[in-house]
């Protein structure tokens, strides 16, 4: 069991950060090489400036407002909390005294907008068994809406499990340690897999690996090219 | 499918994969967002008629042969493979699709789903499998380009029959030509469709506000657009081009035909000249006081229906609706407004296949029907040739009781001295 832990923390974390970022670039300079159309995409009535208002529709959304209110909604809603909870992520290896206006030590919510999270991932998974919604999916979109939902829960309700054990075992100051032992590229697992809510942060970590091993391959890459694509839209 | 004409046909794809085109390729949740603004599945639900849906079915041939997972994972996207079936679909797919563009307006993404069947196009003139009536319309419009010289006389013969109606509608001076061609250094060229009603009123218009114009020896419709073949669609308009250049025009105005507008205007890169569209020229005399006209003419409810390739996709959208204000006390705007209005059902080729896409045209367009009845006009005044059929042709089908107009043609006979 030792062995799978420690192979999941390390070595796959490796691989998988390393697999997310050149797959990024390979896919960024495989559409740097194309050629340019020479000719405008946009749609009018135009408004300027463009750029401004293809950064108002990549982070708003005004078509999907206007043509499905309630998707909107929980699209919101799950980019707003996938937003804090990375900025969540941040705070585990370093301290960001901006957002400790409210001190807290587990971040944001003990799990709140994990919550959340996984009630817009069921959303979105229930809309896809839907017509059309569920003629136009492929297995890549459930696949993917899965991967991220099991990510979520086990990360996100990593504190709740920690009160069935010995609290104070395993916290944030003990990922803490773990994982800027990972960035300083000298790895040591320490003391993450002691407590008896330590299989929760394995596996957090085993499908976040997986996460971001599928995403520059998979329609995840809507994060990247949704500004340039809005800005194509705009002129 | 055999193997060499697969390769030909990857071949054509390839040459399609621009940066843009291949943004929108890499990019589409498959939200469904698109689904119901869509005029084609918002009046017949069925998943095949979703803006995704058709874009998928040219991405999963793109999945299969450009992309990594595609080839590793297939099942993922469902990858597909390029085979006869694969070319029965891209057909359906490539023409239910009028290239209206409003499904881009919604989407998250701004998914550009015309340019998407415009790959699918290609693939189907690669395979012989396009419409044929379409590409036998380009070649024409080509062989004409060419053999301009002999045919020039029959034209001219042909516009001297069409002097009294341009002249009935507007008087000129004794020894001035009521439609000239030919003319060096015009400020305009205009470029008509082969019909009276594309030249007599322009022409009169033109005269009244005295301007100095030649009239094209060549149509403006460009059928290469329709079929999507980017060869034939530069030949076609760089005709027109070319007489710009030879005359020394500064000006070419497109007649009431929105694809050849927005080919000219914004998918031909920068010309010489200006390029502009017949209604904005109205406006413009209209706002420079060289016309007048008289507003009780039409005294019946009036709405104007934006054709997607001149509104939505090229911009003209204010300068109709100053043309109609001093055509009537009673205009009435459609809703949802021009950025999102419905598209007549008409384009990308549809109308030019005349009877035999005429009951997808009908079915596919009822929300269209049910945009216009809600006006409670009178009058449905437009600006491009393949709206004015299409809209007629539902006029009829869905009992709209309107008379279906050009906007060119209420200027002219509501112009006033
Ligand atoms: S709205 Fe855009 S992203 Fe969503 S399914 Fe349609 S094309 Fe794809
Ligand atoms: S361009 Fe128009 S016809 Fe084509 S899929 Fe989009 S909305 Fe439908």
């Amino acid at each position: 069991m030792d062995t799978i832990y420690t192979l999941i923390l390390v070595p796959m974390v490796y691989l998988a950060f390393f697999v997310f970022f050149a797959g990024i670039i390979w896919r960024i300079t495989a559409l740097i090489r194309k050629p340019k159309l020479p000719t405008t995409l946009k749609i009018y009535p135009e408004k300027k400036p463009a750029i401004l208002w293809a950064l108002t529709d990549t982070f708003f959304l005004p078509g999907v407002r206007r043509n499905n209110p309630v998707l909107w909604f929980f699209l919101m809603v799950f980019h707003l909390c996938l937003l804090l909870l990375f900025i969540g992520h941040l705070e585990l290896v370093w301290d960001l005294p901006m957002f400790q206006m409210i001190p807290h030590e587990i971040f944001l919510g003990n799990g709140f907008l994990g919550i959340i999270l996984s009630v817009s991932l069921l959303f979105f998974l229930f809309r896809r068994f839907i017509s059309p919604t569920k003629d136009l999916s492929v297995p890549e979109d459930y696949f993917v809406l899965i991967l991220l939902f099991l990510t979520v829960i086990f990360g996100s309700e990593m504190d709740w499990a920690r009160r069935w054990y010995a609290y104070e075992e395993m916290g944030p100051a003990e990922y803490r340690a773990y994982l800027q032992t990972l960035l300083a590229f000298k790895p040591d697992i320490g003391d993450v897999n002691i407590s008896g809510h330590s299989f929760m942060l394995v596996l957090h970590v085993f499908f976040g690996n997986l996460f971001l091993m599928v995403f520059p391959f998979s329609n995840l890459m809507h994060s990247i090219f949704a500004i340039p694509l809005n800005k194509l839209r705009r002129g | 499918m055999d193997k060499q004409l697969q390769d030909k046909l990857l071949e054509l794809f390839t040459g399609k994969l621009s940066r843009q085109v291949q943004l929108y390729l890499d990019t589409c949740s498959r939200c469904g967002v698109c689904s119901d603004t869509c005029h084609v599945y918002a009046s017949m639900p069925i998943p095949k008629y979703t803006p995704a849906y058709r874009a998928e079915v040219v991405r999963r041939i793109f999945k299969k042969y450009f992309k990594a997972q595609g080839k590793l994972l297939p099942v993922l996207g469902e990858a597909k493979i390029l085979d006869e079936t694969a070319l029965d679909e891209l057909k359906e797919a490539a023409y239910s699709c009028t290239g209206c563009r409003r499904c881009m307006v919604y989407c998250p993404f701004g998914i550009d789903t015309q340019q998407i069947m415009s790959i699918a196009k290609l693939l189907l003139i690669g395979a012989n499998s396009e419409p044929e009536i379409l590409t036998m319309l380009a070649d024409m419009s080509i062989s004409k380009g060419e053999s301009i010289e002999e045919s020039k006389e029959r034209f001219i013969e042909g516009l001297k029959r069409l002097e009294t109606d341009v002249i009935d509608k507007w008087k000129i001076k004794a020894g001035k030509t009521p439609i000239p061609t030919d003319a060096q250094n015009a400020d305009i060229l205009y470029v008509a469709l082969a019909g009276a009603h594309s030249i007599v009123p322009a022409a009169a218009i033109f005269n009244a506000a005295g301007e100095n114009w030649s009239l094209s020896f060549f149509e403006a419709v460009n059928f290469g657009a329709f079929v999507g073949d980017p060869a034939k669609t530069k030949l076609i308009s760089d005709r027109i081009v070319n007489e710009a250049k030879r005359l020394k025009v500064k000006e070419v105005s497109i007649c009431e035909c929105g694809t050849a507008f927005r080919v000219m205007k914004h998918l031909s890169g920068p010309q010489p000249f200006k390029v502009s569209s017949l209604t904005e020229v109205h406006a413009r005399y209209l706002r420079e006081g060289r016309i007048k006209l008289d507003q009780s003419k039409f005294d019946l409810p009036v709405t104007y229906h934006d054709p997607c390739q001149m509104a939505r996709n090229a911009g003209v959208i204010d300068d109709p609706r100053f043309i109609l204000q001093h055509l009537t006390d009673d205009f009435r705007e459609m809703a949802p407004d021009p950025k999102y209005n419905w598209c007549c059902g008409g384009g990308g080729g549809l109308v030019a296949l005349g009877e035999e896409t005429l009951d997808f045209r009908m079915k596919s367009a009822r929300v269209k029907a049910d945009q216009v009845k809600k006006t409670g006009a009178k009058i449905l005044a437009t600006a491009c040739e393949n709206c004015h059929t299409q809209l007629s042709d539902l006029n009829d089908h869905y009992k709209m009781n309107v008379e279906v107009k050009f906007l060119s043609s209420m200027v002219a006979d509501a112009l006033v001295h």
